[in-house]
């Protein structure tokens, strides 16, 4: 006779679940469900948010806010249309230091920006790869 | 409807795109100012604009007040976004030329809604261009005929007798009347004869060409202003006139009926140096002569003897007849 299992069964974790840092339930609901569209929005974001991540980093390091301010209002931008809520909050926060001619402010707080859009990654690849099925 | 959308971020404009386009919407969509402007300022250009405030090469408001400055074009509906709040900022781009302003976030809906109501505005545009159309071509024409009024008919005369002059080509001036009309009246109604005009109207438009000019002289009369014509085909040109009254008889409501016209002709080479009203003269004097002579013929006024001072006018010689 069969023993008993003994091990229970992990279900992995839905794709569809809202991180707080991402109302995609919200997003979805205003594209009407398109997730090819969506696949595209991803795609944007994760080639732009790169170039302007990038490049705010490099501003910081020569010490020019005025950059640094630019690309955290172009950031906020892309991530609020995303509902990428929380992350866009930090980058508000960014431009607002910046603008302020706060350097200290903005040295702290872009790494906190850098390291919320990398926790997102997994979530924007798993959506993208839905999108192409 | 085609909808401009001038917004510099991607994201941004992708996703007006995608919901204008699934609202039924043309999107022509630009990501700069100058793109912007081009596209408001190329032939028939979109009527609707949604323009990003913050903008590469000219602002949003910099292309309301641009457009606005060149009154002469149809109104395009202006919706400006922008992520600035401030009701100075409102207020400066509705006083640059914007007709509605959102601020981002926006809600998708309520721009929709808004973009409709500057739908409405344009239908008005729309309706009122056309009344004015309607009006301007009243006060032009005749109501029966549809051809030019005396007014304008007779103000075209003196124009084209002008550039003949300078253009040294030559403008035939036809009087054309209609024989025994009384008697249509008198006989089948005033409807009967107004159906004999708009028949002899059509028949008179169908015989010249695009750049001649056809106007209702009079009750019965019609004035026929042929262009750069030959003189030499003057006389047979006005016979193909004549017959085509002639050949055919008129559809009526009573009954078809059988009508004629006379014409009296004169050519502006004959008559150099004389003013446009003496040429209708002329035109008139062989009219008459037409009538005289028993109707439903052509009758062509004598050129003036050349030692002949304008204002002398030259003894009354009878029109010569007009060749077959």
């Amino acid at each position: 006779m069969r023993d008993k299992p003994v091990t229970t069964v992990v279900e992995p974790q839905s794709p569809r679940s809202s991180s707080p840092a991402w109302n995609l339930q919200e997003l979805l609901t205003n594209l009407e469900d398109d997730r090819a569209f969506l696949g595209e929005l991803l795609e944007v974001y994760l080639r732009d948010s790169q170039t302007s991540l990038q490049e705010a980093k490099d501003a910081i390091v020569r010490k020019d806010l005025t950059v640094v301010e630019r690309r955290a209002h172009t950031l906020k931008g892309m991530m609020r249309n995303l509902m990428m809520n929380a992350v866009a909050q930090l980058a508000s926060d960014l431009e607002t230091a910046a603008r302020e001619g706060n350097a200290d402010d903005s040295s702290r707080l872009l790494p906190q920006l850098e390291r919320a859009m990398s926790e997102l990654l997994p979530e924007v690849d798993a959506q993208i790869a839905e999108a192409r099925t | 409807m085609k909808i401009l959308v001038a917004e510099d971020d991607r994201l941004s404009r992708m996703m007006l795109e995608k919901s204008l386009d699934k609202a039924g919407y043309e999107v022509i969509s630009v990501n700069n100012g100058a793109l912007a402007l081009a596209a408001l300022e190329a032939d028939d250009p979109p009527r609707l604009a949604l323009l990003d405030w913050v903008m590469p090469e000219k602002d949003g408001v910099e292309v309301c007040r641009e457009v606005r400055a060149h009154r002469n074009r149809a109104y395009t509906y202006f919706i400006l976004l922008s992520s600035k709040e401030s009701k100075k900022e409102i207020v400066q781009g509705l006083e640059a030329g914007a007709d509605d302003y959102l601020t981002k976030p926006y809600d998708e809906e309520e721009l929709k809604a808004r973009l409709r109501a500057g739908e409405r505005i344009l239908e008005l545009e729309d309706h009122l261009v056309e009344a004015r159309e309607s009006m301007r071509f009243q006060a032009t024409h005749d109501a029966l005929t549809s051809l030019w009024n005396r007014g304008v008919i007779e103000e075209l005369l003196g124009r084209e007798i002008q550039r003949s002059r300078r253009e040294k080509s030559c403008t035939v001036v036809m009087l054309c009347d209609v024989d025994h009309f009384k008697s249509v009246n008198d006989e089948f109604g005033h409807s009967t004869g107004d159906d004999v005009l708009r028949e002899l109207a059509r028949r008179l438009r169908n015989s010249v060409r695009s750049y001649d000019m056809v106007g209702r002289f009079g009750g019965e009369e019609f004035l026929v202003i042929l262009n750069k014509c030959d003189p030499g085909s003057a006389p047979a040109r006005a016979e193909n006139i004549r017959l085509s009254v002639a050949k055919k008889p008129f559809p009526t409501r009573s009954k078809p009926l059988p009508v004629t016209i006379s014409v009296g002709v004169a050519l502006s080479t004959d008559f150099e140096g004389h003013s446009a009203d003496d040429v209708l003269g002329k035109a008139d004097n062989a009219l008459y002569e037409a009538k005289g002579a028993g109707r439903n013929c052509v009758r062509v006024a004598h050129p003036a003897p050349t030692n002949s001072a304008p204002n002398e006018a030259p003894p009354r010689e009878p029109a010569s007849l007009a060749t077959s």
